[in-house]
């Protein structure tokens, strides 16, 4: 296995990706009524759904790497 | 520098998938849909109708199919419309009418998360897999079809990219053989719809129905077992994986171009991963799961290794899934809140199943990938009877009978999905408790 990484550090960008990441879910599902309007009306508006997966990809999947690094679970070290 | 590149070629990929979206070739939502509101319902069953985008005033007629009272106004839906069974061509008689944002409720939220998670999962771990019961299980919570098939599409691309990128720093993931399998994948989709819309216009809807449960069960049923098989094998004699006789006579072929993919570490001409590519996208076009047959291919035909083949079609999926939600993006289909709760869960289960993969020995991704083609196959296989009733081949099915075997075709998609999920986990955690052994 791996050397275990500082819990610290892990623990608090865990903690910044996860506020940043439910922050954009607060931000999207309080304004359900004018995303789901503006983001379906076809054309270049495409940018919008596409953009937002994008960014949700970075941040929230930025947040689950890190829990699952401060939870111990890691691939292992050999590959 | 190595991360550099990757940036590169993924901006590359991103170019010529976001040019060919945008040169609009085929595929994305049908042309019989219309989006927009309802502005004023008359009686006589006849309608105006705001269609979304241009703001043009359509007057539609409402067949019987559609109940006056239910059809809202002021709210965003979409309009199924009949189209003529001799001309082929659109009429202005609406047939159906669907909300397009179904309500959220707690129940419905963690639905998706759950099959959210698991389709990650797999996902991370046999490269392909979640779509099959992804868009089915958000069309029985009351998303409609297009709708649910772009949402669907639109979590596809960054659960592949975060998935990839976990893969290729595992080492597992050859960008550029993805990238060259992706490219010519695009050309199988195009032929796909080709196909699709020639067996539409030649024996209509059912027939369409039938050839794409028919193509899902052969290719998975023969596939399937094969991988299975072999996995088996592998399994029993405790043996590693060789390189087939057919892939290993096909790197032997000096035709060029030559190429090397050094991850995979196979040089092979162009021309060989060119039908691979293409059978891929042909697949994805018809029954949206390319991976079914692009991980066998890359496995069997070209000489890679199950570790690589299943990260190398995160990368083709990630390509193929971004050029499909700017198709569908731009139909305005995508329904944001259902991709970014799948995508919630989902996330976490991709970089699961990659890190799981790590864990396991080559023929584990074999294991799990048969059985989920062959449980996938009967749930397909299920829905054969009803197509064939609809074209008139074999008499009409009973209520009873019609309803049983959709309920077989959903479950056993939830099956796959379940069964998949305990082999990966049970196959990883027996992993980590092993390597946590060695290391004490």
């Amino acid at each position: 296995m791996k050397k275990q990484k500082a819990k610290g550090p892990l623990a608090i960008k865990t903690l910044i990706f996860g506020a940043l990441s439910g922050l954009l879910y607060y931000l999207v599902f309080s304004n359900e009524d004018w995303i789901t309007t503006t983001y379906t009306m076809g054309g270049w508006h495409t940018i919008y759904p596409v953009g937002t997966a994008l960014v949700f990809s970075f941040v929230h999947g930025a947040f689950a790497s890190n829990l699952l690094s401060l939870l111990g679970i890691e691939a292992k070290s050999s590959h | 520098m190595k991360k550099l590149f990757m940036c590169f070629v993924l901006a590359l990929g991103f170019i010529f998938v976001v040019s060919t979206a945008w040169a609009g070739g085929g595929g994305g939502p049908p042309k019989n849909m219309l989006k927009g509101v309802f502005v004023k319902v008359n009686k006589d069953r006849t309608a105006d109708f705001k269609v979304d985008g241009t703001g043009e005033i359509k007057h539609l007629i409402l067949s019987e199919h559609v109940d006056l009272e239910e059809i809202p106004l002021e709210r965003k839906v979409l309009v199924s419309l009949i189209t003529d069974e001799k001309t082929h061509e659109i009429t202005n008689e609406v047939k159906s009418v669907s909300i397009m944002f179904m309500d959220l409720t707690p129940a419905k939220i963690i639905a998706l998360l759950v099959v959210g998670l698991i389709g990650g999962l797999l996902s991370g771990f046999i490269g392909s897999g979640g779509a099959f019961v992804l868009t089915p299980s958000m069309m029985s919570l009351g998303a409609p079809g297009a709708v649910a098939v772009a949402s669907n599409m639109c979590h596809k691309f960054p659960k592949a990219m975060v998935g990839a990128y976990k893969r290729w720093k595992y080492g597992q993931a050859d960008i550029k053989l993805g990238l060259f399998m992706a490219a010519t994948a695009i050309i199988g989709v195009q032929i796909g719809i080709q196909i699709q819309k020639y067996i539409l216009n030649h024996w209509g809807n059912a027939g369409s129905n039938l050839y794409v449960s028919l193509m899902f069960v052969i290719v998975l049923v023969v596939v399937g077992i094969y991988v299975f098989l072999d996995a088996y094998k592998l399994a029993k004699g405790g043996k590693e994986a060789e390189t087939t006789k057919i892939a290993k006579k096909l790197q032997s072929i000096n035709l060029p171009p030559m190429i090397h993919f050094k991850t995979a570490g196979i040089k092979i001409s162009a021309w060989f991963t060119i039908p691979v590519g293409i059978a891929t996208g042909m697949l994805a076009a018809t029954i949206a799961v390319g991976g079914f047959i692009g991980v066998p291919g890359l496995i069997y035909v070209i000489g890679a290794s199950a570790m690589v083949a299943s990260a190398t079609e995160l990368v083709i999926a990630f390509c193929m899934g971004m050029w499909g939600s700017i198709q569908w993006g731009l139909s305005g289909l995508i329904d944001i809140r259902l991709t970014l709760l799948i995508l919630a869960a989902s996330l976490i289960g991709v970089q699961l199943g990659a890190l799981g993969t790590t864990y396991v020995k080559d023929y584990m991704i074999k294991i799990v990938m048969g059985s989920v083609m062959l449980i996938v196959a009967v749930s397909r296989g299920a829905k054969i009877p009803g197509y064939l009733a609809d074209l008139g081949l074999r008499a009409p099915l009973d209520p009873s009978t019609a309803s049983l075997l959709n309920s077989i075709s959903f479950w056993a998609l939830v099956a796959a999905l379940g069964t998949a999920g305990i082999i990966i986990s049970a196959a990883m955690i027996r992993g980590m408790l092993q390597a946590r052994q060695g290391t004490n």
